[in-house]
């Protein structure tokens, strides 16, 4: 694939990425579509496709800064949170129909508090997730689904039926699949896509109609099995972290050398390396056990961590990597001690590991370029 | 053969004895004045120091023991007489003992990062350093924070904790009968992880009768409470919340020690009443203030004297000493487990306002601006409250429509290096001129 070739492939993705409203959306949106967005990877978005609404991933795109949001949260809460506060106060996500957000952590759990007291969205949920991965949660969890989709029928004036669930869950399935099917790619020596591109791609599959998004991303994959890829890399990185939605953030690091080739970050691996069982009775107890006990975990589920270092392991192996680049949001308790455990199963394996902390905007690329090249030659590449 | 551990175990201890000295020192201090406050402090240190001892015993003694938290139905602890002690002791508890910079200084050596809270880096660094002794089982804690959270997975992360059997109950986020129904049903698996593990059993009956002992305690804190709506109030930061908060749920819950000390807490309190004395018998009460979190530990006598001393402002209460402690109902085992539930899911100090959603924050200041005569809210902005600092605009919300002054300060409750001592007095001392207060 040429470059010019190469950029219109992921043109449309990386429109969706770089910016909240972006012309899928406004079609969506002038074609009577209604559109809810969520917080965090465990929300069951599949509950909002059933019901004929367009989940939409929130994140701070675009902000330039947080003097709006300052009034209401602090300087100790993360910059994630007051960017995307700061634009919902400016307006910026006046087209939401809705929004659900989820006791995720202590930052995101206080936007739905803020904005129920100071944004007019109308239908605003908050859902309670547990912090334990056993069975009884998965029970809990399912009452949740179901509380949450009960009260998206009645707001929304619609019915949400097992089939139309199903068909939701199929659908959001066949994403997932995709997506892995482009993870697959890079496993390869010479990877077709870089991971900034796959970020984006990754990212507009949150903010677009799912069926339309799958559709691009065939066509997307159609183009990049027999592309060219990338060898000229110093290394084989892998991203580890939270919320990261920015494919900048990436480009500093692969313009160093190290080419980005997996990831267990919210955005990406996370969101859709395994399924949601398609064939179980109740559909809403699928969409529990999946979102307690399926995907990747968050730092934040209490016994799970042993899986989610095996998980690291595995993609480690997989993807051969050469060096594990832990992200974190300033401020985040979750992901501060999540990587020193990480840091410390990553040194025993001997695998070379970088903590970073950021700000949401990529603003200190400097400082990342420097790290990045440091790390680059501490591992003797 | 087996290995030696001795070492093991006295360095686990080193620590954990050095804190327990901390305390006989300061009971030394306490001892040598006579006033009644002094005397029940006296009476707190020694409890404290037995609960201490019994742990040292227990270790030494390979005895079960477990570590805990105050949230996690201690009653429970106390009905199957395990000896415990929090997790978090150490900040909570003894965060002005002279070794206590240098540790958390430990715990930044160690690559935790400086934005982590202090009272969860610190029991990270114990653990991680052999520094904490490694109890028979442990009962953890998911809320009200993420830092907490954490903390339960650095224990079975690490080589000499992860065989110990660890049981978190969860929390729901939500403040409904269901979450109650959930949450007593995660109580109940408490107890059956901890017969299985330690050896010692439930007895109904002798639940019940720790669970009325506690009743009789709140109905006596209740009252106790009522007195400080007093003008002036009788007590302020060096009596009262704090400690009552430390012997009700960290030591002694449900205990007729804890009732008899509560018992002469009101004494002391209605003396002081009936004669119009205020806290400081040395300065005249001129600023009512709710101090909305925990103390400042690690600097508290560097501190508060000077708040009742330069400003003749004290504090009237505080997020420790006020709660609805609904008693429990005693009637059935169901119902037992029931208000145990509702009480250390909903009711109790910080996880009352930072496990759910925000609506505590702000009915609780309503509530104790209205009762006790509130003159202006603080809320310090602890480093480590990441909730409660996202929810700083509400409280300021909430205080401009009672017309209350409020200061968000920004400060670590443990560690005065974040923000001096000197810096949260300039602040301080800013808030009340330009308020025109005191």
């Amino acid at each position: 694939m040429d470059t010019e070739g190469r950029a219109k492939a992921f043109e449309e993705f990386a429109g969706a990425a770089g910016a909240i409203m972006n012309p899928a959306v406004a079609a969506w949106k002038a074609q009577g579509g209604r559109v809810v967005g969520y917080f965090c990877s465990h929300v069951p978005t599949e509950v909002l496709t059933a019901a004929g609404l367009l989940p939409f991933r929130m994140r701070g795109t675009g902000s330039t800064g947080t003097e709006l949001a300052d009034a209401f949260f602090s300087n100790i809460n993360c910059s994630f949170v007051r960017n995307t506060f700061n634009l919902a106060l400016q307006g910026d996500y006046d087209f939401l129909d809705g929004l659900v957000c989820v006791s995720s952590c202590d930052h995101v759990r206080r936007v739905y508090d803020n904005w129920k007291r100071n944004l007019g969205t109308p239908f605003l949920r908050i859902i309670s997730l547990p912090k334990k991965v056993e069975d009884a949660q998965v029970g809990w969890y399912r009452d949740e689904v179901a509380i949450l989709r009960e009260a998206v029928e009645k707001h929304f004036e619609v019915t949400i039926s097992d089939e139309r669930l199903r068909e939701a869950i199929r659908l959001h399935n066949r994403t997932r699949r995709l997506q892995r099917e482009l993870y697959e790619l890079r496993k390869k020596e010479a990877p077709p896509l870089t991971g900034a591109e796959t970020l984006a791609v990754m990212v507009a599959g949150t903010a677009m109609p799912r069926q339309h998004y799958n559709e691009a991303l065939e066509a997307l994959l159609e183009r990049l099995r027999g592309a060219n890829g990338q060898r000229d890399y110093r290394a084989r990185l892998m991203i580890v972290g939270g919320e990261l939605d920015d494919p900048r953030y990436l480009e500093v690091i692969e313009e160093q050398g190290g080419l980005v080739v997996t990831d267990a970050v919210c955005f990406g691996s996370k969101a859709m390396w395994n399924l949601v069982d398609e064939e179980a009775s109740d559909p809403s107890e699928a969409l529990a056990r999946y979102y307690i006990q399926g995907q990747p975990s968050c730092p934040r589920m209490h016994g799970d961590q042993p899986r989610r270092a095996a998980f690291l392991m595995d993609m480690v192996r997989d993807f051969r990597v050469d060096g594990v680049v832990g992200e974190r949001m300033m401020f985040c308790d979750l992901w501060c001690v999540e990587h020193y455990m990480n840091d410390l199963d990553l040194k025993e394996a001997g695998v070379p590991f970088i903590r970073l902390d950021r700000e949401y905007n990529a603003s200190a690329k400097g400082q990342l370029r420097t790290r990045i090249q440091a790390f680059l030659e501490t591992m003797g590449k | 053969m087996g290995m030696d551990k001795k070492p093991l175990k006295d360095r686990a201890l080193e620590r954990y004895k050095k804190e327990r000295d901390w305390f006989a020192f300061l009971l030394q201090a306490v001892d040598m004045m006579v006033t009644p406050e002094m005397k029940l402090q006296a009476k707190l240190l020694r409890i404290l120091l037995d609960s201490k001892q019994a742990v040292v015993d227990c270790v030494e003694q390979e005895k079960p023991f477990i570590a805990g938290y105050f949230c996690s139905a201690p009653e429970i602890f106390n009905a199957m007489n395990l000896p415990w002690f929090m997790l978090m002791e150490t900040p909570f508890l003894a965060a002005s003992a002279p070794y206590i910079l240098e540790d958390i200084q430990g715990a930044e050596d160690m690559g935790l990062g400086t934005d982590l809270c202090t009272a969860i880096r610190l029991p990270i660094y114990y653990i991680e350093s052999g520094m904490m002794p490694v109890p028979t089982a442990v009962i953890g804690l998911l809320s009200p924070c993420d830092g907490t959270t954490m903390l339960n997975q650095v224990l079975q992360h690490n080589k000499a904790w992860r065989d110990v059997p660890l049981f978190c109950a969860d929390p729901p986020y939500t403040s409904d009968e269901r979450a109650t129904q959930y949450y007593a049903v995660e109580l109940r698996r408490m107890v059956s992880f901890l017969e299985q593990h330690t050896g010692r059993t439930l007895d109904m009956s002798r639940l019940r009768e720790v669970c009325e002992e506690s009743n009789r305690t709140y109905k006596l804190w209740q009252e106790y409470n009522e007195l400080r709506r007093a003008v002036p109030s009788p007590h302020g930061w060096e009596i009262g919340g704090a400690q009552a908060f430390a012997i009700s749920q960290c030591f002694v819950a449900g205990d007729p020690r804890c009732t008899d000390w509560f018992r002469q807490l009101v004494e002391c309190g209605e003396i002081r009443v009936r004669e119009g004395r205020g806290a400081n018998d040395r300065v005249k009460e001129k600023i009512r203030l709710l101090w909305f979190d925990i103390m400042p530990y690690g600097w508290i006598y560097e501190f508060m004297p000077w708040l009742e001393e330069e400003w003749g402002a004290v504090i009237v209460m505080d997020m420790f000493s006020n709660f609805p402690y609904t008693l429990i109902d005693t009637s059935s085992e169901e119902s037992i487990f029931l208000g145990l539930a509702r009480r250390n899911l909903m009711e109790v100090p910080m996880i009352r306002q930072a496990r759910g959603t925000a609506e505590n924050f702000s009915s609780d200041i309503v509530r104790l601006v209205k009762d006790y005569k509130i003159d202006c809210v603080i809320w310090p902005g602890h480093m480590g409250h990441k909730d409660g600092s996202a929810t700083a605009g509400i409280m300021r919300e909430t205080c401009r429509k009672l017309g209350v002054p409020f200061l968000h300060i920004g400060l670590d409750l443990f560690d005065k290096r974040y923000t001096s001592v000197d810096e949260v007095k300039d602040r301080v001392s800013q808030f009340f001129t330009g308020m025109g207060l005191g």
